[in-house]
This record gives C-alpha cells, structure tokens and sequence, in this order.
C-alpha cells in the first residue's frame, strides 16, 4: 500500500527517534493490520448472521466472506486509481 | 516481513513494536468481541444473570468470530500476494 503515500514523512529531530528504515517498517505493519481489522468488521457486519444458532460458519457466510474480501480489495483498487487520477490532473 | 535487511539495533526496535503492537490488538480484539457478542446477545434484562440461551449465543458469537476472522486472514493474505505481485510487476517495467 506504499503506493499511497509516496512522499514520506518528515521525520522530526529526536535523538531516540527510530530509523528511517524501522519508521517505514512500522508504518506499513501499521497499514496492513489497519486493513485487516476493517475487513474483519465490514464482513463480519455484511455476511455474519447474529443469531448465533451454530458456531461454525454457514456454507452462506463462508461464500459472502470469500466475496466481501476480494470486492474490497477491488473497491480500494478502484479508489485508488480515481485519486490518482484526479491528482493528476490539474497538473496537466 | 523480511528481517534480513534490518540492522541488529533496528531488529531490536522492531521487535519491541511489534510485541507492543501484539499486546495491543489482543485487548482490542478482546473488548471488542466482549461489545460485539454482548449486542448481538445480551438483549434482556429481566433477569441480572445471562440465560441459557444467551451463553449458547454468547459462545457461539466467540467461536464463530475466531472463525471468521482466521478465513478473512487466508482470503486476505491471497488478495495481499496478489497485490504485491502486480505492484512488483509495475514497478519491473
């Protein structure tokens, strides 16, 4: 997801202030589990039925969370290429 | 994550992050699944103790939330690899 932010950071002075190199590792860490925990919640609310009769997931559900993940991934796919078109073009 | 282009200072100040970060999602994942079950179960308060069939509910709430998030996990990590590949590819050419 670095794509997204291309510029970096600015790091300010401090001494016990980590490298670069672990500020970007934290960072995408911090991107990727940011992503999964959204998914978590925007499938759970989508596919999960909160009747709770059974605690093993439903042949539905299971299909619907399979689904939820890709089309997500595909919606920020998407987002990601209206942005940078938009972006691009006042420049023009 | 590939730890071999990390210094050994650098390796150090990630692994603490990353044992922070640990620490940190697991009482956020818990107190949320504590709020989320409790919604989706909790819903009379006639009586002070959980019934029968809210504990059922409960416990199957828990249970099918580890299994969901485990699956959002594989599907995750396949979407994740699949991106990161083209990402490569476009930056390859």
């Amino acid at each position: 997801m670095s794509f997204l932010f291309s510029g970096g950071g600015g790091s300010a002075a401090n001494p016990s202030a980590q490298s670069e190199v672990v500020q970007s590792a934290t960072t995408e860490i911090e991107m990727i589990t940011d992503l999964f925990s959204k998914l978590v919640n925007s499938c759970h609310k989508k596919c999960i039925e909160t009747t709770y009769k059974d605690s093993d997931l439903n042949k539905a559900e299971g299909v619907c969370l399979d689904r939820c993940v890709g089309k997500y991934f595909e919606t920020s796919k998407l987002v990601t290429e209206q942005l940078q078109k938009l972006q691009q073009q006042p420049q023009q | 994550m590939d730890f071999s282009r990390f210094s050994g200072k650098e390796r150090v100040q990630l692994n603490q992050y990353i044992q922070k970060k640990e620490m940190n999602d697991f009482m956020h994942l818990y107190s949320n699944l504590v709020q989320r079950c409790f919604e989706d179960c909790s819903n009379d308060f006639t009586s002070r103790a959980l019934s029968t069939n809210e504990k059922t509910c409960t416990e199957n709430c828990v249970g099918k939330f580890l299994k969901h998030s485990e699956r959002i996990g594989a599907r995750f990590a396949e979407q994740n690899a699949e991106m990161m590949e083209q990402q490569a590819k476009q930056a390859g050419r």
